[in-house]
């Protein structure tokens, strides 16, 4: 009897864990979203998937090379930190690179070097990930929202891009937008407008 | 239960008594249904599997039309439910193996399915390691908690997949990662050990024959980084350290499908010296391709020294009391490798001399099938041969007669020693 009460209490010690992993999963994004700040990041989404997780798209954003000046080892792969702000076009620009977090009220972001080189003796430069690059659909969405926004490329009246909440460094994708409307509100309407 | 059908016959014949019909009667009636109770546990488990697997896909789906929060809430579901079967089975169904297994194994995939969930909610990139890895990690605990067997396989199978995929196909290779792997696989290894002891002839204790020694076969290669020429001592170990394995008393007892080590050990070296019996390996060696002090430092000349030291220390022990005609070829064949691997530096006929190794063991696998009249060890040894001869029929610098007289010795070979063991049985009997 003791040893079955034993096995139990481990038992219920493990349910615990397993239920407080996807809700600290989820409380820490909805943290993000609630009291983040929010950003738009130009981007160019295509159509892959994930044998556990479903269909996705991969944003592929126009990531600006970074320069700065040398003195420091960069690592490709490394986890380093961005600042943002907002350019004249409402989209999200990121500044110089920097090792540790910042300290101040600027948002900033935890970002990955992607890769990182010398350009001469005095400048290295660098081309960073953002570490929000998948966007799950549902699945029979992904592939359309993908023909959509080629669609939507060939036309230069249209941007596409992310809108991203971000918060101490983290950062949640919260929608894939093709001119201010959601994509998957775009492959609707497509949707419905073939049906008719 | 043909005995108890075949009773009425035997009695009629005479064979045996009607007191002796009814103690088997009674024996049979008497005895725990084993079969029913593996059915029971086999269907469990496939059903728990299947339902577990649907559920993934169904979440892979990806409801986006669902509100955030009923999205989150559901999230939960699949988990809720699992965790209440387990602890029902818990309380009320400890004894029960056919419950413990089949709802561990749902609970393992309703876990799989509440994160991919999360992730798809929140869009949370990460690759699918770090997913794999966060489950597993979760669902370990269940291999001792709920003793399920199922769950260890799974998890074997999961931990393989997540070094497959740190060690082989991130690019770059994700070091640190791909070594937790080693970690991963001690954990579970406490659980063997516990089958082992306490049900040596289970089914599931034969799949973890199989199971744990292909996953480390699979993941072995992770290690490798830029030193690749170490690679073949240190899966020559491996191989040998699995045959030596294999050979324990406690698996020669078992059948010869069981013992995943024997197979995976004997089939391993011979494939690696049929590759290596080409020259090519050895040409790349001998143009510099190692240089000793450079590789001391790598990891795989770490893998190498440890792997040589379990397989030397296990060759040490089930031979130090035994003559030098009971060690079985296949099982020093790493010691031979080491050396000609160190000749190969240097000389050009490290290739001639596992030429000579791959025959001389197809020939002493021969002489051990015809010494315990079983056919299946002697056409094995025949097939190292014919292997070792197809090898060579690409080798273009032989000429074409010297071919053809191999070819043509090895099939009558095929015919001479099955026709004379065949006729030998005859004989016997």
């Amino acid at each position: 009897m003791n040893s079955k009460i034993t096995a139990f209490i481990a038992f219920v010690l493990v349910v615990l864990v397993q239920l407080y992993v996807p809700a600290k999963m989820i409380w820490d994004r909805e943290d993000i979203l609630e009291t983040g700040t929010e950003f738009k990041f130009q981007t160019a989404p295509i159509d892959p998937s994930d044998p556990f997780r479903g269909k996705y798209i991969t944003l592929d954003f126009d990531e600006p090379i970074l320069t700065v000046a040398s003195g420091q080892e960069w690592e490709n792969g490394e986890s380093i930190y961005v600042t943002l702000e907002v350019d004249s076009k409402g989209f999200a620009r990121v500044k110089a690179p920097i090792k540790t977090p910042p300290i101040g009220s600027d948002p900033f972001l935890k970002v990955e070097v992607d890769y990182a080189w010398k350009d001469d003796s005095t400048k290295v430069s660098m081309r960073i990930d953002y570490p929000f690059d998948r966007y799950y659909m549902e699945e029979s969405k992904a592939y359309e929202a993908e023909v959509t926004y080629r669609e939507a490329r060939r036309d230069t009246s249209k941007v596409t891009y992310a809108l991203v909440s971000v918060k101490d460094g983290k950062a949640v994708l919260k929608d894939v937008m093709i001119n201010g409307i959601p994509i998957r509100e775009v492959v609707k309407a497509n949707r419905e407008r073939e049906e008719e | 239960m043909r005995m108890i059908k075949d009773l009425p016959e035997l009695l009629q014949a005479g064979v045996i008594t009607q007191d002796t019909a009814d103690r088997i009667q009674t024996y049979y009636d008497n005895k725990p249904s084993g079969s029913t109770n593996r059915l029971f546990v086999i269907f469990g488990v496939l059903g728990a599997i299947l339902v577990g697997l649907g559920v993934i896909l169904i979440v892979a789906h990806n409801w986006d039309e669902l509100a955030r929060s009923t999205q989150t809430l559901l999230a939960f579901l699949p988990l809720l439910i699992g965790q209440v079967f387990c602890g029902f089975t818990l309380l009320k169904k400890p004894e029960s193996v056919a419950w413990r297994e089949g709802t561990a194994a749902f609970l393992f995939f309703a876990v799989g399915a509440s994160i991919s969930l999360v992730s798809q909610i929140y869009h949370i990139p990460g690759d699918l390691s770090s997913f794999i890895f966060v489950w597993m990690l979760l669902c370990f605990p269940l291999v001792y908690v709920m003793k399920s067997s199922m769950v260890s396989l799974l998890y074997l199978i999961g931990i393989t997949y997540y070094a497959a995929e740190t060690g082989y196909w991130a690019f770059p290779r994700i070091e640190f990662e791909s070594y937790l792997y080693w970690a991963l696989l001690l954990a579970v290894l406490p659980h063997y050990y516990l089958l082992y002891k306490q049900k040596p002839k289970s089914n599931f204790m034969t799949f973890h024959h199989w199971f744990i020694p292909l996953s480390v076969v699979m993941v072995l290669g992770t290690v490798a980084d830029q030193t690749e020429e170490l690679m073949f001592i240190a899966y020559f170990n491996l191989f040998g350290l699995l045959y030596l394995i294999g050979n324990s008393s406690f698996f020669t007892q078992q059948k010869a499908r069981n013992n995943g080590y024997r197979i995976l050990g004997s089939l391993g070296t011979i494939a690696l010296l049929l590759g290596l019996s080409f020259d090519a390996f050895w040409e790349d060696l001998r143009r510099g391709g190692l240089q000793f002090n450079e590789a001391v430092a790598t990891p795989e000349f770490a893998l190498v020294l440890v792997t040589t030291l379990l397989a030397g220390w296990l060759f040490y022990m089930r031979h130090k009391h035994k003559p030098l005609d009971e060690i079985q070829p296949l099982s020093s064949v790493f010691i031979l490798f080491l050396l000609t691997f160190a000749l190969g530096l240097f000389l050009p006929y490290a290739a001639v001399l596992i030429n000579l190794y791959v025959l001389a063991i197809g020939i002493l696998i021969v002489r051990e099938g015809a010494r315990k009249d079983h056919l299946g060890i002697l056409n094995y040894g025949l097939l190292i041969i014919t292997a070792l001869v197809i090898c060579r029929f690409f080798d273009t610098d032989l000429s074409f007669v010297i071919r053809g007289i191999l070819f043509v010795s090895v099939g009558v070979g095929f015919f001479a020693a099955n026709y004379r063991m065949l006729k030998r049985r005859k004989a016997n009997e």
